[in-house]
């Protein structure tokens, strides 16, 4: 293989746009990011054979590895749609979608919590789809939709979802909350839209959610929630009986309230 | 300095007239005469459109000027001696700006996960890249990571000399300081005692003895701890920080640093959960308000500092795991237990605290001899914290339990055998109503059958109940204020762990000045808004409610006197306040007017509230605050095949004083419900006693409840008027999830006639529970 300490020297100010074929150096780690790029192993075993042909004037020196050029450590250009506006910025190739809303975005409604796609806190639609912002590389949404909380409303509006969720108490911290409501969402597109999607069950709507990680316990109330949206009209999950003082319960103080569906 | 005011104070129709002596001041106190009508409304948390539609900035998303991202580097050994540390690699690395020391060559690491050296750098990414170009050289040392093999003699040392107790503002109020001398590992810490429970169980003529055991559960909040910290002069600093107790942190960086507290202004608009975890400034294992400190004063610039999911469940707390016999003395023929014997051992890590609540010493108050003792076992594991209700659902699983095996050897219902010991007349009625609601006798009928057909699916039922104590205490200021414009606002620097204080707030300060809650600013989170109270010890709404009354009320003296100039010096007395002004005989001023008259730019009123002054009908023991009462009923199915196991029904019964707003009430009992689920089910912390290392340190292998594990929750809440303070509440947080696993575990038992005595249920320990009970009930077979 390469012998990255001998041509540690030569490497120094390759940089792609040289072109493939201009015996740029090659460290062992710009070796592998540049096979993840494809299309450059002819290349590499041309610059080899350089090697082997004893085309360098001289041994390098080892000064380290010098990675700067290599595709994907300097952030290339990246267009995407975000809340329905456009966004035209840069990336590394190693970060996440997460990563770029919250940090380069700040589009701080999006959390993080697992960073590792276990409990759907980061969730946001892709071109309609719920998916964990934590496991998409940024540059897989390049020309897609982009859709996080804070664009699930109309123009500063809640949506009747996130109406809903207030409406319920479907959250108690809020650090799921976003994530839930990207799911739920997704849920009730396929489902035909809010108030359309009478026939739909609380199993449906905890199918949908499973992916969604709640530690306060909402998940009762975030039924309800999606339930209302879906029926078009109030559904109650957690049915209370208050005994105030006065009463004594024998017989139940005021109608219980909704009931299981 | 105080009067006896006549109150209607009880429970149910059980009201009755009760003297209780008032601080000169307090308005009279809201008894069961008084029906109010914003308060105890199910009202939509007021920031709910915030949080929804993402607005909502908790710590982890607060972005200042230049600010840096730290990121701390950990012992990956159980226990090393470091050799050397080496941070010149970090201090050349690609964006970093300050790197700090947290430990030095000599030092012991007894835990993996401890603080090694923290950098801040530009992007989060650098500073984690960083840590890698650290060198650190560690001489292992022998480490003992399970409890059992801690409590062995020659077992490796965790702490060599005596221990500090650390406690936190979410420790049970009241709960004996641990005192016992360290003997290897061990530390005898504390007991609980009535009469003499060792002789009483010699001279029992029946008895029963179990050993149960509970596994270390991680908070798991949903925002990791963390913090940011702003060096606003050399003496002052701006701390942003996702916390539990804004004035604990304060307090704790004005320590680590030697500032004046005042100098500290502390943050956290909204909090992502913390369940105890989230008390000082520091993380329990973790000193990350010192590291964020010395980094923001090297680099010149602000640090923050979030932990990452797995140094969540390393070194930020977690509920001490727990092996404790109980030993019962009982009268065959009366079925009265005499006597009560519980050794409790548990591991809290390196910490201390492992503890096993009160439902073994204080509920079952009619048994003459109690003895309780527990003791930490040191383990080179992150240390324990604070965790809903510390030591209680680990207690309510073991004592709960064991009434029920109690009961089965007995032949008692298990209710029956409740009921004969407990004197709290609000748990005895929950119990009453909980045995009609939910089909109590019916359900334990089909229990047996299925039992006695041996069906592959067995269904079964169980209760468990809790004792807490409401500890809501003075510690807050709040500020209640009336603008010309007519506008209301409330302010304190208490923070909103999920509760929904802030609402509770709104509505307690709509109701004393009539105004609706839409006019009411409610500002929180902040310290600059005056002393707050810490969320621990289920104490939030019990401080702040009250105050924010008594506030409101002194702003509203204010606005008589001013009603009574304005309405040609008519007596206070007679005014007549409605929703739409104040008026007197046929003079009226709208509430427009009467603020129009306000001078200066508002009414401006600051009020505490005093020690809890009344306990009816039974009081915490050892405390001058009520008890609350509670008692959950669970029902299983559980397949006798796979051993898996389904809780398909909690009904919840629970006293909260006076409820303030039912709708966030019920939030936090299904919250604590679900929590409990989890902990009976399916959370454990897995340390590998081989390696000394979490195994599951992340969300896929913790297994916490998500939502196809939820059983549909029905509530009742059984309200009291005590005279506690003077709106009636107090909390609910902690006591909904005491006895939510200890049902669950009863129901098992009920489903299967045999106990699984170690929590979490899993499969595996429930074919384990059949079999042992198919085996000897073969050999008694056999022996007859």
């Amino acid at each position: 293989m390469v012998d990255s300490k001998r041509m540690g020297r030569r490497e120094r100010g390759g940089s792609p746009s040289e072109g493939e074929g201009a015996g740029e150096g090659l460290t062992r780690r710009g070796l592998f990011r540049r096979l993840g790029v494809a299309g450059t192993a002819a290349a590499l075993v041309n610059s080899s054979c350089k090697v082997q042909d004893g085309e360098l004037e001289a041994p390098a020196v080892d000064l380290g590895p010098d990675t700067s050029g290599a595709f994907g450590l300097d952030a290339a250009p990246l267009n995407f749609t975000l809340d329905g506006k456009a966004v035209d910025t840069k990336a590394e190739a190693r970060t996440t979608l997460l990563e770029l809303l919250r940090l380069d975005l700040d589009a701080t409604g999006t959390k993080v919590v697992c960073d590792r796609g276990a409990c759907g806190a980061c969730m946001v639609l892709v071109d309609g789809v719920a998916r964990n912002s934590c496991m998409l590389l940024a540059h897989d949404v390049a020309g897609a939709e982009v859709t996080t909380v804070a664009g699930l409303g109309a123009s500063g509006e809640l949506s009747a979802l996130q109406q809903a969720f207030v409406d319920h108490d479907a959250l108690q911290c809020g650090f799921c909350t976003s994530g839930m409501l990207i799911s739920a969402s997704a849920l009730l597109r396929k489902g035909g839209g809010p108030g359309k999607a009478a026939g739909m069950t609380a199993a449906q709507v905890e199918d949908g959610l499973a992916g969604n990680l709640c530690r306060c316990g909402t998940y009762p109330h975030v039924v309800a929630a999606v339930l209302s949206v879906a029926k078009g009209e109030r559904v109650d999950r957690v049915p209370t009986e208050r005994i105030a003082l006065g009463e004594d319960g024998s017989k139940p103080a005021r109608a219980q309230k909704g009931g299981a569906a | 300095m105080s009067t006896k005011v006549t109150l209607s104070l009880g429970y149910g129709k059980q009201l009755s007239k009760q003297k209780i002596e008032v601080p000169d001041g307090e308005p009279k106190p809201w008894d069961a005469t008084v029906k109010t009508k914003v308060v105890g409304r199910a009202v939509p948390r007021i920031d709910g459109p915030l949080k929804v539609s993402g607005e909502a900035r908790y710590t982890h998303d607060v972005r200042v000027e230049g600010m840096l991202h730290g990121a701390i580097l950990r012992s990956p050994h159980p226990c090393a001696v470091i050799q050397s540390i080496d941070l010149s690699g970090a201090e050349k690395a690609p964006g970093v700006r300050a790197v700090h020391a947290m430990a030095k060559a000599g030092d012991r690491m007894i835990f993996a996960g401890q603080d090694i050296a923290a950098v801040a750098a530009e992007r989060p990414e650098q500073a984690r890249a960083a840590l890698e170009a650290i060198a650190v050289e560690y001489e292992l040392q022998p480490f003992v990571a399970s409890t059992r093999g801690a409590m062995r003699d020659g077992a490796p040392v965790v702490h060599a000399a005596a221990v500090e107790e650390k406690r936190t503002g979410a420790d049970e109020p009241g709960a004996e300081k641990a005192a016992g001398r360290l003997q290897g590992n061990i530390r005898p810490g504390r007991s609980q005692k009535r009469g003499d429970a060792k002789r009483a169980l010699r001279a029992a003529k029946a008895s029963f003895e179990a050993t149960y055991e509970t596994q270390c559960h991680t908070h798991s909040a949903l925002e990791t701890h963390g913090l940011m910290i702003r060096w606003e002069a050399k003496d002052a600093v701006t701390v942003w920080a996702s916390t539990q107790a804004i004035f604990g942190v304060r307090d704790e960086v004005a320590a680590v640093f030697g500032l004046e507290p005042a100098k500290v202004r502390v943050i956290t608009e909204f909090l992502g959960g913390g369940f105890g975890a989230k008390f000082g400034a520091n993380a329990p294992g973790s000193a990350i308000a010192k590291a964020a400190g010395e980094l923001a004063r090297t680099a010149k610039a602000p640090v923050k500092i979030m932990l990452d999911r797995q140094e969540e469940h390393l070194c930020t707390g977690n509920r001490p795991d727990s092996i404790q016999t109980v030993r019962l003395g009982a009268n065959p023929k009366t079925g009265a237990i005499t006597a009560i014997h519980v050794t409790a051992h548990g591991s809290a890590g390196i910490g201390t605290g492992a503890g096993v609540g009160r439902n073994a010493s204080a509920i079952y108050t009619k048994v003459p001899d109690v003895l309780v003792e527990s003791a930490d076992v040191f383990t080179h594991a992150g240390p324990a914290v604070a965790f809903r209700a510390p030591g209680h659902p680990q207690g309510a699983f073991a004592m709960e339990s064991a009434i029920d095996e109690l009961a089965r050897q007995l032949g008692r219902d298990p209710i029956d055998v409740r009921l004969a010991h407990d004197t709290h007349p609000v748990r005895r009625w929950q119990l009453e109503l909980g045995r009609e609601r939910f089909a109590w006798n019916e359900r334990r009928r089909e229990a047996a059958d299925l039992r006695s057909r041996n069906t592959r699916i067995r269904r079964g039922v169980g209760c468990a109940v809790s004792i807490w104590g409401d500890f809501g205490g003075p510690d807050a200021r709040v500020t209640v204020s009336v603008a010309r414009d007519g506008k209301v606002a409330v302010k304190c620097g208490v923070q909103d762990i999920g509760g929904g204080i802030g609402t509770v707030m709104a509505q307690v300060a709509a109701e004393v000045l009539q105004r609706p809650l839409a006019d009411v600013r409610v500002d929180i989170g902040d310290s600059a808004f005056g002393p707050g109270v810490g969320s621990g010890g289920s104490k939030t709404t019990s401080s702040i409610a009250p105050a924010v009354r008594n506030a409101a009320e002194a702003a509203k003296a204010e606005l008589a006197m001013i009603a009574s100039r304005a309405l040609e010096g008519a007596s206070v007395k007679r005014l007549k306040w409605t929703e739409k002004g104040v008026g007197v005989g046929r003079q009226t001023l709208s509430w427009a007017e009467l603020c129009k008259a306000i001078e200066g730019e508002a009414v401006v009123a600051t009020a505490s509230r005093p020690r809890t002054y009344g306990a009816f009908p039974k009081s915490f023991p050892g405390y001058p605050t009520p008890q609350i009462a509670g008692a959950q009923f669970a029902a299983v199915e559980v397949d006798t095949w796979t051993g898996v196991v389904r809780c398909s029904e909690i009904l919840a019964l629970h006293d909260c004083g006076r409820v303030m707003n039912e709708m966030t009430l019920r939030s936090q009992i299904n919250g604590g419900i679900i929590l409990g689920v989890g902990y009976a089910l399916m959370e454990q912390r897995v340390l590998d006693p081989g390696l000394g290392v979490v195994l599951n340190a992340n969300l896929e292998g913790y297994k916490a409840c998500g939502i196809k594990d939820c059983p549909d929750i029905s509530i009742v809440l059984t309200e009291v008027a005590s005279g506690n303070n003077s709106t009636g509440s107090y909390g609910i947080g902690e006591p909904a999830t005491i006895p939510t696993a200890a049902a669950i575990a009863n129901a098992v038992g009920d489903a299967l006639g045999a106990h699984v005595r170690s929590l979490p249920i899993t499969p595996g320990k429930v074919l384990e529970t059949l079999e042992a009970a198919a085996n000897s009930s073969s050999n008694s077979e056999a022996s007859k």
